[in-house]
This record gives C-alpha cells, sequence and structure tokens, in this order.
C-alpha cells in the first residue's frame, strides 16, 4: 500500500509553530490536494512528507513505514517544484535523467526511461534543448518528467502551476489529471487555487492557520462547508455570506434579514437556534435571477453585471452586504437588465452560527 | 490610396533618440559621469603619450617635438636578452598563477559554502580574505622574515628535520613558487568572495529537487554548484587571462634582487627599470605597448573562444 499517513504532524521554528498536528490519511493511488491561503501550512506539510523539512512533532507514514528519519532519497517520493527546478546548464534528457544518473542506473535503463517519459509528456522533438529554449509549459512538463521517470511511490506537486498563465495552466491541470489516472500513483498536491483543487482533487483538503478546516470530496466540500472559511474559500465566486436573525415562524424557525424571511424548516437544528445570529450561505449558482416583481423574490441593490459569454456575474449588495449572482446568459440577455431580485431554494442554503461561524448540525445538501 | 500619415511618421534619427534619451534619463548620465571623466582622464588622455614608442623622445623637446623613429625601440626590444627573459618570466609566472591560483578561490568558495557552522564559516572567511587588506609593503616583510635564513619559521621548521637553511629569496628557483604561494595566500581569499555570490545566486530549489533525488553533498556540488557558477568561472578567467602579462609588479620589486632576476624580473618591472630608473621612456613606452597589444589579443582571443564553446562572454 503506497498511502501515505500523518498523525499529529507539527511543526515549529523556534518558538513558533506553524502546523499544529495534522491527521491526514491518504490512500493508494489517491489524488488528495492541499488547499488553502498563503501561510496557512500547506507546502510546510507536504515539505515535511518530501523530507525537505524536519518533523517536529507526530509521525509521518509512507507505505506502511515510518519514515520521519528516513532521508528523503530514501522515502521514494518525487517533487515537483513552484519554479521548476529544472538545471539550466543540463539538456531536456539530462534534466530527466539527473535523478536516474545519481542512482547509478544502467545508460540502457537511463535512455529507455527518457525515451518513454519523452513520449508520455509530449517532450521527444525537446530532448536536446536546455531549459531556456523552453516555454512555461513544457519547462513544467518537464519537471514532471523528472518526478515521474524514477517511478516514485508518492508524487508531491508544491504549486507546479502558479507560474503559468491561465490558459496554459488550464491545460496543464488536465494533463496533470490525465497523468495521475495512466499512472495512478499516490499524489499530494498543494495549491492556493480553489479551481485547481476542486478540477483534480479525489479529495480536497482546506488547510488554514496551519490546521485543517475540512477535508473531503470536491462536492462535499463545495456544498457542505463546516464554517464559514472553507464556505468562502471553495467556489469562485465565494458563497453570499448574508447576516440574518432565527426566528419561530408559522411553519417552524424563519430566517430573517431586513424585509425578507426565508423559512428553513428542513434544519431541524435551527429550532434551537431560535432568537440567535446566523449567517446564511447562498451560492452564487444556487439562486435563480427574477425581477422585482416577481412574487417572493428577495430585492438585491444591482450595480453591475459582468457578461463572461455563456454566464453572467451580477454584483449587487443584499443588506449592505455584497452579493453575487451567478447566471446563465442563453436565452436570458434580455432581462438581465432588469433583475434587482432573486430566488432560492430553501434546502440549497447553508447557515453557519455567527459567533463561531460553524454550520448548524444536521443540514446536508445533497448531490 | 494614400498612406495614412499617422501610420507612416518618419523615426526620429538615432542622434534624437540620443538626446531624447539623455534628457529624459539625465540623473542616470549625470551618475554615470564621473565614471567617464575618470576613464577620459586616466586612461585615454595618457594614449597621447603612447606616439613616444615610436620617436626618439627627449623630455626639453616633448612628446610632438620629439623626432619620429619608426619600429626602431621596438626592433631594440625584441633583440634585448633581459626583455626577452622579462617576457619568459612574465608568461611562466602568469601561467603558474593562472594553473595554481586560479582554481584557489573557485575550491575556497565551494568549501565555504559548505560549512554549515556559521560561526566556524564567518571566522573562517575573515581569516583568509585578512591578507587581502594588508599593504604588500606589510605582505612582503611578512614573507622575507618568514623566508629568513637565520630566524625565519620556514627554516626553523627545516631546521627541526636536519635540513640546512636555505636563503629562499636568494636562490632563482625558489622565486616563482614563494611569488606564486604569496599570491594565492594575499588574494585567494577576496576573490572568492565573487564565487561565493554566484553560488548565493544559485536557486535553493535546485538543491531540494537533488535531495529528492538522492543526491549527496559532493554530488550537487559538482552537478550543480559548479556547473551553476561555471559563467562566472569564465568570465573572471577572460579577464585573468587579458591581465596575463600584469604579474603584481609591486610584489616583485619588492621581493626581487639581482640574484633572481633570472627568474624574477617580469615586463612590468623591465620597463620600470629601463623607463623611470634608465630615463629611457621611449623604449620603455615600446615595451609597455607591446604588452597591452598581447594583452588586447589575449582577452579577445578568450572572449571568442568562450563565446563559441560556452555560449558565455564579456561581450
Amino acid at each position: 500500500m503506497s498511502g501515505v499517513n500523518l498523525q499529529g504532524l507539527v511543526k515549529t521554528y523556534g518558538a513558533l509553530q506553524v502546523v499544529h498536528g495534522i491527521d491526514l490519511d491518504v490512500q493508494e493511488q489517491e489524488f488528495v490536494v492541499l488547499v488553502g491561503p498563503s501561510g496557512c501550512g500547506k507546502s510546510t506539510t507536504l515539505r515535511m512528507i518530501a523530507g525537505l523539512e524536519e518533523i517536529t512533532d507526530g509521525d509521518l507514514t509512507i507505505d506502511g513505514r515510518i519514515v520521519n528519519r528516513v532521508a528523503p532519497k530514501d522515502r521514494d517520493v518525487a517533487m515537483v517544484f513552484q519554479n521548476y527546478a529544472l538545471y539550466p546548464h543540463l539538456n531536456v534528457a539530462d534534466n530527466i535523467a539527473f535523478g536516474l544518473k545519481i542512482r547509478k542506473e544502467s545508460k540502457e535503463v537511463i535512455a529507455s526511461s527518457v525515451q518513454e517519459v519523452g513520449e508520455i509528456l509530449g517532450l521527444t522533438p525537446y530532448l536536446d534543448r536546455r531549459p531556456a529554449d523552453l516555454s512555461g509549459g513544457q519547462r513544467q512538463r518537464v519537471a514532471m518528467g523528472r518526478a515521474i521517470v524514477r517511478r516514485p511511490k508518492v508524487f508531491l506537486f508544491d504549486e507546479p502551476l502558479s507560474n503559468l498563465d491561465a490558459k496554459l495552466r488550464t491545460q496543464m491541470r488536465a494533463e496533470i489529471k490525465r497523468l495521475h489516472k495512466r499512472l495512478g500513483v499516490t499524489s499530494i498536491y498543494v495549491t492556493h487555487d480553489q479551481v485547481e483543487a476542486m478540477t483534480l482533487a479525489d479529495r480536497i483538503v482546506v488547510m488554514n492557520d496551519g490546521r485543517i478546516e475540512q477535508m473531503g470530496t470536491p462536492m462535499d466540500l463545495f456544498l457542505n462547508p463546516v464554517n464559514t472559511f472553507v464556505a468562502g474559500f471553495l467556489g469562485s465566486p465565494p458563497m453570499n455570506m448574508v447576516s440574518a436573525h432565527v426566528e419561530t415562524g408559522d411553519n417552524g424557525p424563519v430566517a430573517k434579514f431586513g424585509e425578507n424571511q426565508l423559512q428553513l424548516a428542513q434544519i431541524p437544528s435551527l429550532q434551537n437556534a431560535v432568537g440567535t445570529e446566523v449567517t446564511l450561505g447562498i451560492r452564487p449558482e444556487f439562486v435563480t435571477v427574477s425581477r422585482t416583481a416577481d412574487d417572493g423574490a428577495i430585492p438585491v441593490d444591482v450595480d453591475l453585471i459582468e457578461t463572461l459569454g455563456s454566464e453572467a456575474l451580477i454584483h449587487g449588495h443584499l443588506q449592505g452586504e455584497p452579493f453575487v449572482i451567478r447566471t446563465e446568459t442563453l436565452g436570458q440577455m434580455d432581462i438581465l437588465d432588469g433583475i434587482s431580485g432573486f430566488k432560492i431554494a430553501p434546502e440549497l442554503i447553508r447557515v453557519f452560527d455567527a459567533k463561531t461561524g460553524l454550520a448548524l448540525p444536521g443540514q446536508v445538501i445533497k448531490q | 490610396m494614400s498612406a495614412d500619415p499617422k501610420t507612416h511618421r518618419p523615426q526620429p534619427s538615432r542622434m534624437v533618440r540620443i538626446v531624447d534619451h539623455m534628457k529624459r534619463e539625465w540623473q542616470l548620465y549625470a551618475m554615470l559621469l564621473p565614471t567617464v571623466i575618470w576613464l577620459l582622464v586616466f586612461l585615454y588622455k595618457p594614449m597621447y603619450g603612447l606616439q613616444i614608442a615610436f620617436k626618439d623622445y627627449s623630455v626639453f623637446r616633448g612628446v610632438a617635438g620629439s623626432p619620429w623613429v619608426g619600429f626602431e625601440h621596438f626592433d631594440t626590444l625584441f633583440n634585448n636578452d633581459q626583455f626577452l627573459r622579462a617576457l619568459k618570466n612574465t608568461i611562466i609566472m602568469s601561467l603558474y598563477g593562472l594553473l595554481f591560483g586560479f582554481p584557489v578561490p573557485i575550491f575556497l568558495a565551494l568549501m565555504f559554502n559548505e560549512v554549515l557552522n556559521q560561526t566556524f564559516k564567518k571566522s573562517a572567511q575573515t581569516i583568509v580574505y585578512l591578507p587581502h587588506f594588508i599593504s604588500s609593503v606589510i605582505i612582503a616583510g611578512i614573507v622575507i622574515t618568514s623566508f629568513s635564513p637565520s630566524a625565519g619559521i620556514v627554516n626553523t621548521i627545516l631546521g627541526w628535520f636536519g635540513v640546512d637553511s636555505i636563503y629562499f629569496l636568494t636562490k632563482p628557483e625558489w622565486f616563482r613558487p614563494i611569488f606564486i604561494g604569496t599570491g594565492i595566500w594575499q588574494e585567494a581569499g577576496f576573490q572568492s568572495i565573487v564565487y561565493l555570490a554566484a553560488i548565493a545566486g544559485v536557486s535553493p530549489t535546485l538543491y531540494e529537487s537533488a535531495v529528492v533525488d538522492g543526491a549527496s553533498r559532493w554530488q550537487m556540488m559538482w552537478k550543480i554548484t559548479i556547473p551553476s557558477i561555471m559563467t562566472t568561472i569564465i568570465i573572471m578567467l577572460i579577464i585573468r587571462i587579458g591581465n596575463i602579462l600584469e604579474i603584481s609588479f609591486e610584489m616583485i620589486i619588492l621581493l626581487y634582487q639581482p640574484a633572481t632576476y633570472e627568474t624574477a624580473d617580469v615586463v612590468n618591472t623591465f620597463i620600470y627599470r629601463q623607463g623611470l630608473q634608465g630615463g629611457q621612456y621611449d623604449f620603455a613606452a615600446a615595451a609597455g605597448l607591446f604588452n597591452a597589444i598581447v594583452a588586447f589579443v589575449l582577452v579577445m582571443t578568450a572572449n571568442t573562444i568562450s563565446k563559441r564553446y560556452s555560449r558565455t562572454s564579456l561581450w
């Protein structure tokens, strides 16, 4: 089993603790993405797995063996770095072969491995070129080639696409996904880009301030964030947060905000929250646009409409707080200008305790 | 259909563009000015005096008033045994210096880079940088004292092993090793700063990547550090080759004596003796001009070879 297990992993620099006891079990062949804002400890965690940072406390197990004190080369992991880490004085073939040469593989093995990797990554025409003569995307492919040529048990990716432009990033994202499907190697991928996390991961681990906030499948995290941090971090645009007060209505508890109220009977625990302040999490994608005149629509002060082609982002304010709606444009272009409200199915609203930021228990938005 | 005048506006002349640039970036040109003045005064203006290499120069008639004699001084120069000996010594000592002195700063920088204990590293660096900041006169004094046949530390140590005192500085065969060794001791540490700076510029991720690949520190030094600083090494080598005839004049003057002229006299000391001590300014100027032309040819050749084979060059 080439899984990776982190138990109570801690990292401190002097008196400063930056990773506070992380527990994570990455299954064999799984693609796990660590995502979080800058300084959340995701890269440090990855570097501890690679052996580039000492583990202060806790246990790291790779393939069933505790490797806390095992040298990086003996952990059988390969790492792809943010800035590619290509040797500028070596050509593509020699860069890819570097790890094999260090391990004193035979010339025949090196030549055939480089050839194979070159073909997998479409680098065969560039094997004689130096990194300076390659585009960003090609360099990134060489960096991946260096990692896969050793056939390690675990791939570690440290923000490998962050130096690429948006178009190339999308292309390379798909290539990484394809490569993982083809090779089936356990992969841990660090990024601050939630789109990368959503598209690549079998499982996402959202980190903040050296702790894991939530882990799960991309859709689970997208639909059922456990707190406002995860809710705000995943999704583009992020989830709208609306402050509300819970009151008792005719058919159970209702969330009131301004003149509006939403019946939220599907959340049993809301009954216990009557009289308290909550935050309503509303995904921009889950609302239906409507005109003010529409019955039951919640009014929004629209101040900007961004047309993205097949869809549009409607920016406005609700109760003085920013509110974004994402809607399709096809067949709706004529009504976009007249929009000043929205409707939403209550079961698609996520309710958080306003004080703790935690989701109220008992609510699950199904896929 | 006539061309749109907006899209076919004539390009301003090169001179206009330069003037525009100078007006726009006048602060940069102002900062450049002292260096330009220094170059003109100390390097270009003296070139006027080079013509005395082709004249029968008299201080009373001046540079312009002295009569032309063509290549007469060069004829004399190449028929002068002392000059030919000095030229031979210069080339031999330069090649020795290149062979033994050039790699030492690189080696030192690589070693410093491998030292992990910062206190030890800084102390060691200070110790090896120190001789650079000591006057050549004092360095020569230390060398003379160290190799003294009566109380010098070298002869004292040799005495412990039953070896008779050697008059090192009066023996021609010992002059070159002592001179080269002194040069290395005095300058290697300071010269290593350039390589240390180059090493500091190598991306740490290259090493991290190599660590994950399983490279040892030795392999990282050979496969990452040295290739990464190769551009700096080549540029320093080109500069060194350009200065190949510029042997440390002061140190030789301070260490040599007539008994060691056979191996110690170099072109610059020859020029000094002929020009300043002997008053043969025109003859010395011819020797100096020859020196400069050889240096120019060497630096051009080294640069061209480097450009062709390593993609690295000064220009």
